[in-house]
């Protein structure tokens, strides 16, 4: 059965199974030394709340194993029929079945027990069903940015009436926009429209914006008469603080849709004066604090999304990232590398503590951002991330990156994204096993254990992780160290699998509480055996893991050189686990299982990911962010994008990602994640003005303009954000969008004749094959 | 009368009509924006519809009035002045000379009392000129009592003097004018009380009439004030008067006065006492009956009572005056109005009882009007009574409503100012209203070039400035520096001295002109009108009804606010946050944006939060009609008062305007909040009244701080505060006091019967005349300085005071002090520079210039004093002080200032007469009383609410002259018996003097100071009378709050047109409360009875024997 289970990984069809989970080594190195020496850490990929239609839901509770192990129970586990035991995989601890296990035998198992069923999900009804209140509502609280010129505002406000159309009726929808100052609207006040205005320069305590909006608890300063003592501490069916007059902000959708279409229609642009030669004061930090603070007066629990829709920089107040003044420019990637960015981290340090409010109250950050120019994700990155909320950068809120995108967050069914709230990660493993940590959306709730690894990767110290956001794609990367020790192997019970469980709690997108159990096993490498460890390798996600890995490392490390790391951590993998005679490059050769690796880590370094210098901070951090949410094989897409060829007489077929695909006559489309790029070589784009296939004779020349245009909006649709599409001829200034991701095998340098309709590409860099010529050389060099 | 008016540009504007609350209960109703305001109203409102400016009688009454009265031309002012009695002979001289020609200029200037004037008709005496012969006569009465009195009354007495030139030359005019008159007349009684400066001697008015009857000794009497006398007629009137005559008579009098003389006149009286009683009433019933003038009314009464009193009263006077005897000749002595000495000097003891209160002086109003010329003959006239009606002229010297002194002669001397005691400051109320015949106040425009000045001392030209040289340099006034004359403004001498163009060139022959302001006066564009309300929408406010009032009360104002695009408004309200309203928006919803940080406050919009009223008008009055259901449900309770004006101030800050607050509660939150100190302060008073004056200091420096910034950036704060309890205004009425606004008090509000005064004060605020963004600056001629400025204002820099608003009805007081002598024949300029922006946005200058003659005579001194000025000099000190000092040591700083100048008299001008006697120079008879009512008055009474003593004091501040006297000493009428004075309703005919003694439980009396205004009704008042003023039958069945509704019968009529003739003439709706015998209202009422003995102060009769016996300890 572990067995199995251990292959599905790369096999499969759906190459993230059942469970969501992948490795980087689906057979584990038994020691620390053993795992050091594969260079690729032990990770795993997780998607927690993938959805898959496998799934089985368990309408009761689970059944845990003593503290302080808490597993749940899971296939893994040896049932006695007979006694009426079970004992955990992961502690082996004996359990007795609770009384109403009283009828389970060989032929009457539960669900969970289920060999196939290694990921449940339970969803307990309530406690009491009579009493229970329905499960809260969702929260929109969107934050606008009014600091924008006419023509987006247009734009903007569109989008925000597609939007609210969406919104579920009973989903509790608040606004707040923002310019030199922040204006919060009481949606609830139907005389007038009511809008409480910050001043944008000051940072504003959550104490006091609860007290300042009428909502603290304490209510000094309003002497109201509700909230006294004495009321009753248990939530209200609204989910808020008795106190709270919060729903004079929060308004169920279909309740306030008139009044919010009406303050769209009237929103004007911030009308305070901007001087010449200034940008206009924007104080994007105030503005999220506030809706953070007004949020903090849901119950926690509630699950509440900050929507915010920035098109600038913020220039005043808490989270500042330029002065106001333009011959101040944003700072770039070099200002940050030498310290020179005066306001990066008084902003980021202010977004931490933004983050920390927000996972407190178990509240989600969103961005949209859509400028021309940076407007500080890589200073909010840390809010957005640690409280796994969505970002989106595009260059316009007219563009479809964010048209589209910004309505799927709000689609339900099959388009929907399934974002759901307040969900928590534990993750328990065997005891040989210890956790460094977690890149991606969530935040270490610092609860720590036997479990937890001395080095940390990523949010670790704990075993329990939250997010406060996540939905169906929603993917974290888990980093894994092996305590064992041989004298420890030796005393213990050999065995050989190991086992982890993955358990999230999460409230789905209705509202509904569930609970996740997720429990994979894998086998232990047998230390003496190489090939073990080869064939459980799985490169696709340990490109992955290392682009995630070294990200971080780059973000965290002072002076990382990451080109560097990767080609030392490439080389010495390769010299570990390829066949190759000494100082003999041409012996060199690779298992398929790491075939592809020194590929992936030719285009990684090449990548935004690596290669910073070409983007903005703000890119960078948007890259970084999508690269470790998605999932391995959009990352894959990320790092190394996909080629794919049209031309006639034959299928589409995928091509190298080289220069040389390139060819008059036939059309290529990139999928390079960002963007999905259709390129028509010189012919083609000459047929195509022509308007052949306008003339029902070149139909064939139709359809094969209209094969990757279908294929491109299917990646699309699929696909959040959405992808720029790029539509470029041959030699068209937009066509670097492909030729920048394509192999240079063929520059100005290159003494080959170019072959007519195909094309080179302007640069230095060197080919692959130079690269894995190079490789082979350092590689054979003992 | 446009011209007049101060804002020549601008559409004359007019008093507001306070509208009157007649028909319905609910006042609000009534102001209703769609009734203008004065037609709409059934009665008349005061204001609108009666004046079209400021209707008084005014001029036409004048006109019509035969020249008689007018006799005493100019000359009779000089005369005026001294009329004093005990003023220097020599200068009294003069005016004699003078005072010849009157009688024949008579007829063409008789500016002198109209009232008189008409009296005198009547009666047909010759009135003046005849007097002064008496005058002659009177002479011979040595007597200042008599003489005095008679003088007061006179009045314009100095007319006499001339007369008397030969002996009496001195004070004797006066004395002996009256007498003389009478003796001479007969008919005589008429004028003397006529005579009399309309304000002081119209109390003596009374008298007069008496003295037709006596004739001869009658002449004494005339003094008398009271007409209510004529019961006592026969003993006071001869006390009095007898009593002058006789001393200027015989040798005994003095005796009687000293130890004994008490005895005697009062004697008299109290064997007269149920006459007494009698008479008080009769007097008033009397003089009604006449309807003529007031003398002549009387006469008819009692002739027959007085005339057995006479030749007693006179023998009794002679032997008291024995001393005086001698006088006669002496120039000095007779200067006193014998008033009471004889009574104060017995003083002690049984005394009390002699003295007749109704001979002791007491002010006497006057509603006719006089014609005042500033300057004749190229000398300062001195001007009528601030409280009295006049019309001026100006030739020379500014009118006295915009600018007077406390003294009308300059002491040559520091020490001789200082001898004297007496207060020397300068009132300026430099936009004060004119009167509509008034001269217009010129509008010069001296081009590019801006006004010519002085290079030395910056002072404008004015006309005192001196051309010589062929005119080619002219000599400063103020500093006495030679200046070249610009080029374009050459011109020659003419062979006067004077430039030939000098009656052309409006600088050059006017007091008062008003230049156009060039770029050189502007540091940037005149700021427009703009007006931020900010109301208070606390639970407090919202359940008083003080929002909705205030909502009421701003929407029906809009329509008086300056017309043009240039008038923006802005509204706010606030609890305990701040809500601004979006004004400019299309939509059919008002938008409110919420500042809740009032720890830090901020304006939430760039624009549209103050907006132009002509494009705003619908949506402003739109939200305004909004506000009170907006926050219907409010349950925040605190107010974040300083939090609100701050952000106020924000939203005007780059134009600068007027910021309009409602206040209902103690500013609890935010910035600038207050505690309730007042709590404190009592608990702590148990343990000593000495800290208790500390609760009157501001809180903090909060408050003044912003203040100052506020003035800064021109914005005036005025502050109306509809409050149940303490708001701490002692702190709040910093913010109004340094950016020349005020603060309105409704205490305790009541939205029944203050929504009516809260409008109409709001109407008048906004409508007045008024000017932003001024700066003010007052030079004065070398010899003198400044000393200091007090009033609302903000003062940066040491010689010039920031009006970020100023307003017809601000004055400013600004002491002197000598660095130098004066010449004695030299004049002391005066010059006020008040540079301000008109509401229609137009730069001016305004310069008021006053020359004054400078002396080294003390008796000049007395004789030209000023007694409302000093008075209103003295009253600000006091105010001034109360924070500083306790209560106790304010009221003896009063009385001895009183004392001191009272005793410089006695010693340095009335050495001769008997130190038995309480000699009281013309001038300053009233200071006594004034001095009194001062003491007993709100804000330095010892049982006095903190919050009403530091509004009284706030008030006080910025008061203007003719306003700080009732205000002190109030005036009250009755009202059951309106209807029986014939009398063209005038009021001031009527007043009774502030006794309980004339208080009686069947009648129903009405007082008022300019504030307030008390209708007090005795427990047997017929039903019937109830019923035609009230509409209810009982006194039980009298609501407590008052609104006065205008019933269809005479009695109620003529309480509503008195009503607005009050409010007219105060510029102040006054707040009505209902007083009923024997409940506390009852004894509010009686609280304001100044003469009565009460717990924590002195009668009136007992004060006086007080100060006499301080007065005869300083001397010996």
């Amino acid at each position: 059965m572990a067995e199995e289970l251990a292959g599905t990984g790369a096999a499969a069809s759906d190459p993230d199974g059942p469970d969501g989970v992948r490795m980087t080594w689906n057979n584990w190195p038994r020691t620390k030394v053993e795992a050091s020496k594969c260079i690729v850490p032990v990770a795993a990929s997780i998607s927690p709340i993938r959805p898959s239609p496998t799934l089985l839901v368990l309408p009761y509770h689970p059944l845990r194993c003593k503290p302080p192990c808490f597993a749940v129970l899971n296939p893994f586990a040896v049932v006695d029929f007979a006694a009426k035991i079970w004992i955990c995989p992961l502690c082996f601890t004996r359990n007795h079945f609770p009384p109403h296990y009283a009828g389970i035998s060989e032929n009457n198992m539960p669900g969970e027990l289920y060999p196939q069923c290694t990921t449940v999900e339970y969803a307990p009804p309530p406690l009491d069903h009579l009493s229970s209140p329905p499960p809260p509502p969702p929260v929109f609280l969107f934050v606008i940015d009014t600091c924008i010129i006419e023509e987006e505002l247009v734009f903007l406000k569109s989008a925000m009436r597609r939007a609210i159309g969406l919104l579920p009726d009973n989903a509790l929808v608040g606004l707040l926009t923002f310019g030199r100052m922040v204006q919060l609207y009481e949606l609830g006040f139907t005389e007038v429209s009511k809008i409480y205005v910050f001043k944008g320069t000051k940072e504003i305590p959550k104490e006091q914006i609860l007290d300042q909006l009428g909502l603290s608890t304490t209510n000094v300063r309003h002497g109201a008469v509700i909230g006294a003592p004495g009321y009753p501490k248990s939530p209200q069916s609204n989910g808020f603080h008795p106190s709270g007059s919060v729903n004079r902000f929060l308004l169920p959708a279909a309740d306030c849709e008139y009044a919010l279409n009406t303050l769209l229609d009237e929103m004007q642009t911030d009308q305070w004066p901007v001087e010449a030669g200034s940008r206009s004061l924007r104080c994007t930090g105030v503005a999220l604090s506030v809706a953070a603070g007004l949020l903090g007066a849901c119950m926690p629990g509630t699950g509440a999304r900050i929507i915010a829709l920035v098109g600038g920089p913020c220039t005043q107040g808490p989270g500042m990232i330029v002065s106001k003044d333009l011959s101040d420019p944003v700072r770039c990637h070099k200002d940050l590398d030498k310290d020179a960015a005066p306001h990066f981290h008084k902003a980021v340090k202010f977004y931490d503590n933004l983050a920390k409010q927000l996972v407190n109250q178990g509240h989600v950050l969103d961005l949209f951002a859509s400028a021309l120019d940076q407007v500080g994700v890589a200073e909010m990155k840390v809010a957005v991330e640690r409280t796994g909320g969505l970002v989106v950068l595009a260059e316009s809120f007219g563009h479809s990156v964010f048209k589209d995108s910004f309505k799927q967050i709000f689609e339900d069914g099959e388009q929907s994204l399934g974002l759901s709230f307040n969900g928590t990660l534990e993750i328990n493993c065997s005891k040989d096993i210890k956790i460094q940590g977690i890149i991606g959306s969530c935040t270490s709730l610092e609860k720590k254990g036997a479990l937890c690894a001395d080095t940390v990767v990523g949010q670790g110290n704990t075993t329990s992780w939250k997010m406060c956001g996540l939905d169906r794609s929603t993917c974290l990367t888990v980093f894994f160290d092996i305590s064992t020790t041989e004298r420890s192997n030796q005393s213990g019970i050999p065995n050989p699998q190991l086992y982890i469980q993955f358990l999230t709690n999460y409230q789905g997108p209705e509202g509904q509480m569930r609970l996740r159990v997720t429990t994979v096993t894998r086998k232990w490498a047998d230390s003496s055996n190489t090939e073990e460890l080869v064939q459980g390798f799985d490169q696709e996600t340990a490109a992955v893991v290392l682009a995630r890995f070294t990200s971080l490392k780059m973000e965290m490390e002072e002076g990382f050189d990451a080109t560097r790391w990767l080609d030392r951590s490439l080389i010495r993998l390769c010299s570990r686990f390829g066949d190759y005679r000494k100082e003999d490059p041409a012996s060199f050769t690779l298992n398929p299982n790491f075939s592809i690796l020194p590929q992936f880590m030719f285009n990684l370094r090449r990548s935004q990911f690596v290669q910073v210098f070409n983007n903005s901070p703000d890119e960078t951090a948007y890259f970084r962010m999508m690269l470790n949410r998605e999932s391995i094989t959009n990352s894959v897409v990320m790092i190394q994008p996909s080629l794919l060829l049209y031309s006639f007489n034959s299928p589409p077929v995928p091509a190298l990602l080289d220069v040389a695909s390139i060819s008059a006559d036939r059309i290529l489309l990139l999928d390079a994640y960002f963007s999905v790029v259709i390129f028509h070589g010189m012919t083609i784009a000459q047929w195509r003005n022509m308007g052949y296939q306008n003339q029902p004779e070149h139909q064939a020349f139709a359809e094969l303009l209209q094969a990757p245009q279908h294929d491109a909006q299917t990646i699309i649709r699929e696909r959040f954000p959405v992808p720029r599409l790029v539509v470029c001829d041959q030699h068209g200034s937009q066509a670097r969008f492909l030729l920048a991701k394509l192999n240079p095998s063929a520059t100005y340098n290159s003494s080959h004749e170019v072959a007519v309709g195909s094309d080179i590409i302007f640069t230095d860099d060197v080919s692959l094959q130079i690269f894995c010529e190079h490789l082979q050389r350092l590689v054979v060099q003992s | 009368m446009e011209s007049a008016s101060p804002f020549a540009s601008g559409p004359p504007r007019q008093r507001p009509a306070m509208v009157s609350n007649p028909t319905s209960v609910v006042q609000t109703p009534l102001i209703g924006r769609s009734m203008a305001p004065s037609s709409s109203v059934p009665l008349p409102s005061p204001f609108g519809s009666a004046l079209p400016g400021f209707s008084r009688p005014a001029a036409t009454p004048l006109a019509s009035r035969p020249p008689p009265p007018g006799a005493i031309p100019q000359g009779p002012i000089a005369g005026n002045g001294p009329r004093i009695p005990g003023f220097t002979a020599p200068r009294t001289l003069p005016p004699p000379s003078v005072q010849p020609a009157p009688p024949s200029a008579a007829s063409s200037s008789i500016r002198p009392p109209t009232p008189y004037a008409s009296a005198t008709q009547d009666s047909g005496l010759q009135s003046y000129p005849g007097s002064p012969p008496s005058g002659a006569s009177v002479a011979t009465l040595p007597m200042p009592f008599v003489g005095p009195p008679a003088s007061q009354q006179f009045g314009r007495p100095p007319t006499s003097q001339p007369l008397f030139s030969g002996p009496p030359r001195s004070q004797p005019p006066f004395a002996g004018a009256q007498y003389l008159q009478r003796p001479m007349a007969g008919s005589t009684n008429s004028q003397l009380p006529l005579a009399g400066p309309p304000t002081s001697q119209s109390p003596f008015l009374g008298p007069p009439t008496s003295q037709p009857p006596f004739t001869g000794p009658p002449t004494s009497q005339p003094p008398r004030p009271n007409t209510p006398q004529p019961p006592f007629a026969g003993l006071p009137t001869p006390q009095q008067f007898g009593g002058p005559s006789t001393q200027t008579l015989t040798g005994p009098p003095i005796s009687q006065f000293v130890g004994p003389p008490t005895s005697q006149p009062y004697a008299g009286r109290s064997s007269s006492p149920s006459q007494m009683a009698t008479p008080s009433s009769q007097p008033f019933s009397m003089p009604p009956t006449v309807g003529t003038s007031f003398g002549s009314p009387v006469w008819p009464s009692q002739p027959g009572q007085m005339v057995p009193s006479l030749p007693g009263n006179v023998q009794a006077p002679p032997r008291m005056f024995g001393m005086p005897p001698g006088m006669p000749g002496q120039p000095i002595p007779p200067v006193l109005p014998a008033m009471g000495h004889s009574a104060l000097a017995g003083p002690q003891v049984s005394t009390q009882s002699k003295i007749d209160p109704n001979q002791i002086p007491r002010p006497l109003p006057n509603s006719s009007i006089t014609i005042f010329e500033t300057r004749q003959g190229n000398q300062a006239n001195v001007p009528p009574s601030a409280t009295s009606i006049f019309v001026v002229k100006d030739n020379g010297n500014c009118s006295p409503r915009l600018m007077r002194c406390t003294l009308n002669q300059i002491p040559c001397t520091g020490d001789l100012l200082s001898t004297s005691s007496m207060p020397f400051a300068l009132m300026v109320q430099p936009l004060a209203l004119p009167h509509p015949s008034d001269d217009p106040i010129p509008v010069v425009d001296f081009g590019e070039s801006g006004p010519v000045r002085c290079s030395r001392c910056k002072s404008y030209i004015n006309a005192f400035m001196r051309f010589i040289d062929h005119g080619r340099t002219f000599v400063c006034n103020l500093c006495g520096f030679t200046n070249e004359t610009p080029r374009d403004y050459l011109c020659n001498l003419g062979p006067d001295g004077r430039r030939r163009d000098a009656d052309e060139r409006l600088e050059l022959c006017k007091g008062t002109v008003e230049f156009v302001a060039t770029r050189e006066y502007m540091v940037r564009d005149p700021m427009p009108a703009v007006f931020f309300f900010l109301i208070d929408v606390s639970l407090n406010a919202i359940q008083t009804g003080a929002t909705a009032a205030a909502c009421s009360a701003i929407s029906q104002s809009l329509a008086d606010l300056p017309d043009g695009p240039r008038t923006m408004v802005g509204i706010a309200t606030f609890d305990c946050s701040i809500h601004f309203y979006n004004l400019r928006r299309a939509s059919q919803q008002p938008l409110m944006l919420i500042v809740p940080d009032i720890h830090d406050v901020y304006t939430p919009l760039h624009t549209d939060v103050v907006v132009p009223l002509t494009e705003c008008r619908q949506s402003v009055e739109q939200l305004l009609e909004s506000i009170p259901s907006l926050f219907e449900n409010n349950k925040v309770s605190d107010s974040a008062f300083g939090a609100a004006i701050k952000a106020g101030f924000l939203a005007l800050k780059p134009t600068g305007g007027k910021l309009l607050v409602f206040q209902s509660v103690l500013p609890s939150v935010g910035i600038g909040s207050l505690s309730s100190r007042e709590a404190e302060g009592r608990t702590n008073a148990s343990a000593g009244d000495k800290e208790a004056h500390k609760l009157l200091q501001p809180a903090d420096k909060t408050l003044k701080t912003m203040a100052i910034e506020f003035a800064e950036y021109q914005v005036c704060v005025d502050i109306f505060i509809t409050a149940q309890t303490f708001v701490d205004i002692a702190s709040i009425s910093v913010v109004p006091g340094t950016t020349g606004g005020q603060v309105y008090y409704y205490y305790p509000f009541s939205a029944l019967s203050d929504p009516g005064k809260l409008y109409n004060d709001l109407r008048w605020n906004l409508s007045r005349p008024q000017g932003f963004e001024a700066v003010m600056r007052v030079r004065c001629s070398q010899g003198l300085q400044v000393q200091e400025y007090a009033g609302s204002f903000c003062k940066r820099i040491p010689t010039d005071i920031d009006l970020p608003a100023i307003d017809c009805e601000k004055t400013i007081m600004v002491t002197f002090k000598h660095d130098d002598k004066f010449q004695e024949n030299s004049e002391c300029a005066f010059q006020c520079a008040l540079l301000y922006t008109t509401v229609y946005g137009e730069r001016r200058i305004r310069v008021i210039n006053l020359s004054l003659p400078c002396t080294s005579m003390l008796t000049n001194l007395f004789r030209t004093a000023d007694l409302d000025t000093q008075f209103a000099c003295i009253l600000k000190q006091a105010a001034s002080s109360i924070p500083v000092n306790s209560l106790s040591q304010v009221r003896e700083q009063i009385t001895n200032l009183c004392i001191n100048i009272l005793h410089a008299y006695r010693k340095f001008c009335a050495t001769v007469s008997s130190s038995g006697q309480l000699i009281l120079p013309e001038a300053l008879k009233l200071l006594p009383l004034y001095t009194l009512a001062l003491v007993k008055s709100i804000g330095l009474r010892n049982d006095g609410r903190f919050d009403d003593r530091s509004y009284w004091a706030s008030h006080v501040m910025s008061l203007s002259i003719s306003l700080a006297v009732p205000l002190v000493y109030p005036r009250m009428i009755s009202i059951h018996d309106l209807t029986a004075k014939e009398n063209d309703g005038s009021l001031s005919s009527s007043n009774i003097p502030l006794s309980s003694e004339h208080i009686n439980d069947d009648g129903i009396y009405l007082l008022e100071n300019g504030e307030d205004c008390l209708i007090y009704v005795g427990n047997m008042v017929n039903p019937d009378t109830l019923q035609k003023l009230f509409g209810v039958t009982s006194v039980d069945g009298l609501p407590t709050q008052l609104v006065l509704q205008q019933f269809d019968n005479d009695l109620s009529e003529k309480l509503s047109d008195v009503m607005n003739e009050i409010r007219q003439q105060r510029c102040s709706y006054l707040r009505l409360r209902l007083c009923k015998k024997g409940d506390p209202s009852g004894m509010h009422f009686m609280s304001y009875m100044i003469e009565d003995k009460t717990a924590g102060g002195l009668s009136y009769v007992e004060f006086l024997v007080h100060v006499h016996r301080q007065i005869q300890t300083k001397m010996a």
